[in-house]
């Protein structure tokens, strides 16, 4: 195999600049997160610490309205289960470049695959030519996505205080989701898996404990796969 | 009692991102669970955008007279030409704003 030996000091730093661009994205989010976290009950070091125990944004969004509204313990933790299934997906992606590695590796690197570490990394690892220190870039797009994460929660804590209920600053949160699935809805299989979650959420209303978050998107799954299936055996034919 | 939830919750997430790392797992998904799981981000994120638009704090349907909604598709609009994050955001609280502002 050909593989060029890059030090561990160029891959850190090539992840960690490919990495920053993307945080004009994940930076107001995570202040949104800080404010909301506030606004739904939690306290101050629970909205923080949040940020680093479960370390995923819609996840962490939907925990602190679930729990602010009352909702039992096994469908807050079944709903961020689903939420943040589809990292097996870059797992999967990822794990080719990663298994060799020691364990004392596999799980910190594991903790930082985020949506957008992930998105930047796998371009590297697919692309440019292996190298043994190429798991460095994995650390250097993870941990300046981390440290953006944590800064921007504590300060949406300080500062939500002071933002005036009338800005209506949570309306972040859903155009954030609209800036990641408006580009990302390209076969009829996309389109069917969000026009079924979308309709499910709304006649779900009613559900007791915020059900219709699981019911939305398990449907949704649900209905994109088997028009996935559906479209596929057409071409085939 | 919320830190025990969060917790598990850190872990189950840990886990979900490690699983394919083990060593006892298989070297590649199986098709149809690849499939499945490519279509989690657009079920699970317009499950929580549209309620958070028409939807009212009470669970209602809101329709009229609610900015947050052309303000949405102001911020699709955005999503689609300028695939940009920031750009959505502030297409749509702009557009919201003024809304409120001058109509409402």
């Amino acid at each position: 195999m050909n593989t060029s030996a890059t030090s561990r000091h160029d891959e850190f730093w090539a992840g960690v600049r490919a990495e920053l661009p993307l945080q004009l994205g994940v930076a107001p989010f995570g202040l949104v997160f800080g404010v909301l976290g506030l606004a739904s009950g939690l306290s101050a070091w629970e909205t923080i610490l949040m940020s680093s125990i479960v370390f995923g944004g819609a996840s962490q969004v939907v925990f602190a309205q679930l729990w602010g509204g009352g909702v039992p313990a096994p469908v807050v933790g079944a709903s961020v289960s689903v939420i943040n299934l589809r990292h097996v997906l870059y797992s999967a992606s990822v794990a080719p470049y990663l298994r060799s590695l020691p364990l004392r590796w596999r799980v910190p690197l594991a903790y930082l695959l985020t949506d957008e570490a992930y998105a930047v990394t796998i371009n590297r690892l697919r692309d440019e030519p292996p190298s043994p220190n190429q798991h460095y870039h994995l650390l250097g797009t993870g941990m300046t996505l981390w440290i953006c994460w944590q800064v921007t929660t504590v300060m949406g804590v300080v500062f939500g205080a002071t933002i005036p209920e009338s800005w209506s600053l949570g309306f972040a949160i859903p155009l954030t989701f609209i800036a990641l699935v408006a580009p990302a809805i390209r076969r009829r299989a996309d389109l069917a898996a969000c026009l079924t979650a979308g309709t499910i959420a709304v006649v779900g209303q009613p559900l007791p404990w915020k059900g219709w978050i699981i019911l939305a998107a398990v449907g949704g799954i649900l209905a994109g796969w088997l028009v996935h299936r559906h479209d596929r055996r057409r071409t085939a034919s | 009692m919320i830190w025990l939830v969060m917790i598990v919750c850190g872990l189950l997430t840990l886990s979900m991102r490690f699983v394919m790392f083990s060593d006892l797992a298989p070297r590649q998904l199986p098709g149809w669970l690849e499939e499945a799981l490519g279509l989690v981000p657009v079920a699970v994120l317009t499950a929580i955008i549209v309620p958070a638009v028409i939807i009212s704090p009470e669970g209602g349907l809101i329709l009229a007279g609610n900015s947050k909604l052309p303000a949405a598709l102001v911020a699709v609009t955005a999503a689609l030409v300028t695939r940009s994050v920031l750009a959505t955001i502030a297409s749509g609280l702009g557009s919201m704003w003024v809304l409120e502002y001058f109509l409402y």
